[in-house]
């Protein structure tokens, strides 16, 4: 990665020597940083100016937040954009870099994304251009702030020690279900992993066309269900990535997948398509999803909208005898830029966001900062809508996910999406389509320039 | 303008064999007018629907008006008005991009098609290779070259290299070594008119509709430019299109991430489509008259 | 004189048509500033997804190519044959009104149309056993999907460009084919058809040209169905990735010179064919 960026650089010189043109000789001053710490942030900062106002990139979910920030802090000067949140395969966070490192400005100064693994490319220094994302517990943050975050809720953002981005939001795998339909077929809420695949046998001979789940989406078939089945088949160490598919928590999750997917307790149809709020909004038994399904899927007007009082969250599920561990979809981070030229405000702006009451108020799923995640649990579990222990539930999913899998620099929802979706939709198992689909993460990672195993 | 009616030869008697050709060349017509126009009149119908009517109801049902307001205020209402923007930007490039087009380019053809250089068959070929160049793989040395003098961001980033349009001047060298004879200029020229004149007074009236034509490929390219905006002008100064992907981040079916906290319904994002091409398609309802009557000029010239 | 005329336009072309171009040939050909011969290239072929994209682009290429230029010439001679002066110029005018629709919103447009679930054409799909919209825009599938998105916004134009040369055509040649004794299908094939070449090779590189850029489209679709097209289907968009996700210019700018150098292969052969370069 640093000799590209110095090959870049260096190229980019040697074709304004060869134009020749006068306009093409202008300064390209990228902060060409050497690896030496001169701050008392643990990176090398461009010049200081407190009434330099910083820009801030968000999504729009998160706007009304930045705007409370602008609110609450008149004097502050601050620009806010709104950009795609970097949403799915969208890359547009890493694009937009990669074109300021090259222009030698232009930098945002806060970056919200919706990923979660952009730090495998934010962090990495470069000869010539500074890597993007700022260290953040070099001095620019006291560690009393940053360890007030959920246990492990950073270490996708900590590289050998030094965290790059703050979380905004953690998505732990619970178990939903609804307790309406389960008292009325007089079944309990499964707790193991077995127990789901044993109710589902049951469910489809008692009950066809009720469900328990989809595999439509990317992000379910990979991370709630092989990340939530500990299955090792996207981890990262060090520079080198491995895919087993021959581990017993895979071969066994993929059992799983193919068993119901035979008995049609599990679906294909995307979760937010029309279709599946058409066929499934009363026929949903129960289902394995993140935290944020809460406001996305059931107290939602355009997706499920269930009654109060009728879903609950159940602790995840996990294979008898095993760990209790689960799996996570997403939660987005805030990164701060290491070429701005005003840390005060940058620094102002993200413990707004992070801490602060209107964070809670304006969290739309569970936030990843203790307090602020105490504050919202306690408000969501007294308006009622949910059943059951849902604090309890959460809590215990937040502090409960698996760390084995890795954050590249590519998704697993990239290959899921490219072999698995569509082969399930061509009436294919997992079980037919799992050598092509490893074939396709190894590749990537390959691509990206990992070691593979 | 009698040559219409002239043109198709009258038809003699009621021979089968013609009259099954002509029911089916009838039937070939109509189903393509079927296969263009029924997208089209989704699209419009769409956005007066509410997410279910349009899941769920007849595809070309009526919603009502009232709808049609309540999607307009949640589009309009996206990020306190941000559709306003981008369409400003998108006219504000557009527009910019195609004066300076038209200034250059049909100089350009002209010169191209009547007159003699010693330039004029390596601009021409020179001309044709670029047209050809995929423009996507231009856009980053596009980009470097731009940001090395600090354009990046600002309207003229993309106006001028929209301004740059080598299909232009080929439509217009094309119309010109088509449909103008150089004896026509050259007796002006006999006349005693200058290089200047000629092309003013001459051969500028009878580029009115390639000048029509080229301004309107200009027009829809820019507007519907969607790479090099993309990554030219950040944020706010987007035009629509780039736009119209934001909007598409935030349909909960198109991104589950953005589902629960702020969504646009797919009757929305219909609406916002609408929206976004409707100067060209205004442009485009009015001008066709004047297209092909600009391209059928050449066979009335006399 | 004809420098005068020419300079504005000289000078865009330089800045925006030959220095990038020079550019991307430069980096195509170096790594880390030096010269690499042909390593880049060999780079980019060894790549597992170059293969499958070339494939991709090629097939829509072929498909979308054949059936442009047949169905367009066909629609233009059936309008201009037609004789009430309101239907032909009507046709006309809704075989040309999707142009209006072109890049992100066409696509946003087909986004609707091909999903089964809210489709106008929901009977279609589902009688060619598309019940998702996964299954539409499956990759076997997208070949024909892009030809359907990109024929329905551009052939409109061009069957009001052919109608135009069509016009031009003068009324005596096709009167004394008339007096031959020659039906619509003949005076077709051996007269209008001939004098449309120059319009016909013009539209084949147009349409090429634009074809090889293939980006956008799957782009949106890939974004829209969340993957399952996937972000490596054409070559442009292979570039893209190169440059932008893997930081990799030269790799780039090498796939762009490949797209380059074919595209401009098939070009020739349309403008010797063509006639393109005669002037009359």
């Amino acid at each position: 990665m640093a000799s590209q960026h110095r090959r870049i650089k260096r190229t980019l010189a040697a074709t304004a020597a060869v134009a020749a043109l006068a306009i093409l000789t202008a300064c390209s001053s990228a902060g060409t940083g050497s690896a030496a710490n001169d701050s008392k942030y643990g990176f090398t900062t461009a010049k200081q100016d407190s009434k330099s106002a910083i820009t801030v990139w968000v999504d729009a979910a998160r706007e009304p937040l930045a705007k409370a920030f602008v609110a609450a802090n008149p004097d502050t000067p601050i620009k806010i954009q709104t950009y795609d949140g970097n949403a799915g395969g969208s890359d547009s966070f890493k694009t937009k870099m990669a074109l300021f490192d090259q222009s030698g400005s232009g930098w945002p100064d806060v970056v919200f994304s919706t990923q979660t693994n952009d730090t495998s490319w934010a962090a990495k220094s470069a000869n010539g251009t500074q890597a993007f994302a700022a260290p953040l517990n070099k001095g620019l943050f006291p560690a009393s702030f940053l360890n007030g975050f959920t246990a492990g809720a950073e270490s996708p953002m900590t590289v050998n020690g030094t965290v790059y981005g703050l979380r905004n939001d953690l998505a732990p795998v619970v178990l939903w279900y609804n307790k309406k339909l389960l008292d009325q077929f007089g079944y309990t809420a499964p707790t193991t992993w077995q127990e789901y695949e044993a109710l589902s046998d049951k469910l489809a001979a008692d009950h066809p066309g009720y469900i328990l789940g989809s595999v439509g989406d990317a992000f379910t078939g990979t991370y709630v269900y092989y990340w939530g089945a500990q299955a090792p088949i996207f981890q990262l160490k060090g520079n080198t990535f491995s895919s087993d598919f021959t581990d017993k928590h895979t071969t066994a999750m993929t059992d799983l997948i193919d068993h119901m997917l035979a008995n049609k307790t599990l679906v294909q149809d995307s979760l937010f398509s029309a279709d599946f709020v058409k066929k499934y909004a009363s026929k949903l038994v129960a289902i394995p999803g993140p935290a944020w399904y809460a406001g996305a899927l059931f107290q939602n007007a355009q997706s499920l909208n269930n009654p109060a009082g009728e879903i609950g969250a159940a602790n995840p599920l996990y294979w008898d005898g095993d760990a209790k561990v689960t799996g996570n979809v997403g939660g987005g981070v805030w990164y701060a830029s290491s070429h701005s030229a005003n840390y005060a405000a940058v620094k102002k702006f993200l413990t707004f966001v992070i801490s602060s009451p209107d964070a809670a108020k304006l969290a739309s799923g569970l936030p990843a900062y203790s307090s602020t995640a105490d504050t919202w649990l306690t408000a969501q579990t007294s308006s009622g809508y949910f059943t059951g222990d849902f604090k309890g539930a959460i809590s215990t999913a937040a502090s409960s996910v698996w760390k084995g899998w890795g954050f590249p620099s590519f998704s697993p929802e990239t290959a899921y999406a490219k072999v698995v979706v569509p082969g399930l939709a061509a009436g294919k198992t997992i079980a037919d389509l799992s050598p092509a689909w490893q074939a396709e993460m190894k590749n990537e990672a390959q691509v990206q320039g990992y070691t593979v195993k | 303008m009698s040559a219409t009616e002239l043109r198709t030869p009258a038809v003699s008697g009621f021979a089968p064999g013609r009259w099954i050709g002509r029911v089916t060349a009838f039937l070939i017509a109509g189903v393509f007018v079927l296969f263009f126009v029924i997208p089209i009149l989704w699209l419009l119908l769409a956005g007066t629907k509410t997410d279910r009517q349009l899941l769920l109801g007849n595809p070309f049902s009526f919603g009502s008006l009232g709808t049609i307001v309540d999607n307009w205020n949640a589009l309009a209402g996206f990020q306190q008005g941000v559709i306003w923007t981008w369409l400003g930007n998108s006219a504000v490039y557009s527009i910019a991009a195609l004066a300076i087009t038209l200034v250059v380019s049909i100089p350009a053809g002209y010169a191209l098609a009547l007159t003699d250089f010693r330039l004029r068959r390596p601009l021409l070929i020179v001309t044709l290779v670029v047209m050809l160049i995929p423009n996507t793989a231009l856009v980053l040395p596009v980009f470097l070259e731009v940001s090395s003098v600090h354009l990046v961001g600002t309207p003229l980033a993309v106006i001028l290299p929209f301004s740059f349009f080598p299909f232009g001047v080929y439509l217009t060298f094309i119309y010109f070594s088509t449909s103008v004879s150089r004896d026509l200029l050259d007796a002006a020229r006999i006349d005693g008119a200058g290089e200047l004149r000629v092309f003013a007074q001459v051969a500028m009236p009878l580029a009115v509709p390639v000048i029509a034509l080229v301004g309107f490929f200009n027009f829809t390219s820019n507007w519907n430019n969607y790479f090099l905006p993309f990554v030219m002008e950040p944020g706010p100064k987007s035009p629509v299109q780039v736009g119209l992907a934001e909007l598409l981040s935030n349909v909960a079916l198109f991104n589950p991430t953005s589902a629960g906290s702020v969504t646009i319904q797919l009757p929305v994002l219909a609406l916002a489509t609408l929206v976004s091409v409707a100067p060209v398609l205004v442009i485009f309802l009015f001008s066709q008259r004047f297209l092909v009557s600009g391209m059928t000029a050449g066979g009335t010239k006399e | 004189m004809g420098y005068a005329f020419s300079s504005g336009y000289g000078l865009l072309l330089v800045l925006f048509g030959v220095l990038p171009t020079l550019y991307a040939i430069y980096l195509a050909f170096t790594k880390n500033g030096a010269f690499a011969g042909l390593e880049n290239f060999t780079h980019v072929f060894a790549d597992y997804r170059f293969l499958p994209a070339v494939e991709h682009v090629a097939l829509y290429l072929f498909i979308w190519l054949i059936l442009l230029v047949v169905v367009v010439v066909i629609l233009a001679l059936i309008v201009h044959g037609l004789r009430r002066r309101w239907l032909s110029a009507s046709v006309r005018f809704l075989y040309y009104i999707p142009g209006a629709l072109a890049g992100a919103s066409s696509v946003m447009l087909w986004l609707f149309v091909l999903d089964p679930e809210v489709s106008p054409v929901s009977g279609i799909l589902r009688g060619l056993g598309l019940s998702s919209f996964v299954q539409t825009v499956s990759v076997q599938n997208l070949p024909v999907v892009f030809t359907v998105i990109a024929f329905w916004t551009g052939a409109g134009g061009w069957i009001v460009i052919m109608y135009g040369a069509l016009n031009n055509i003068s009324l005596e040649v096709m009167e004394a084919a008339r007096i031959d004794g020659a039906g619509p299908i003949k005076t077709a094939w051996f007269i209008q058809i001939p004098l449309l070449r120059k319009w016909i090779s013009y539209m084949g590189i147009m349409s090429l040209a634009a074809g090889t850029q293939l980006f956008v489209e799957p782009r949106v679709l890939s974004q829209a169905s969340r993957g399952v097209v996937p972000p490596d289907y054409s070559l442009n968009q292979l570039a893209y990735l190169y440059a932008f996700n893997q930081g990799d210019f030269n790799g780039s700018a090498a796939i762009s010179l490949v797209l380059l150098v074919v595209a401009l292969g098939l070009a020739a052969f349309f403008v010797f064919r063509g006639g393109l370069f005669e002037r009359d």
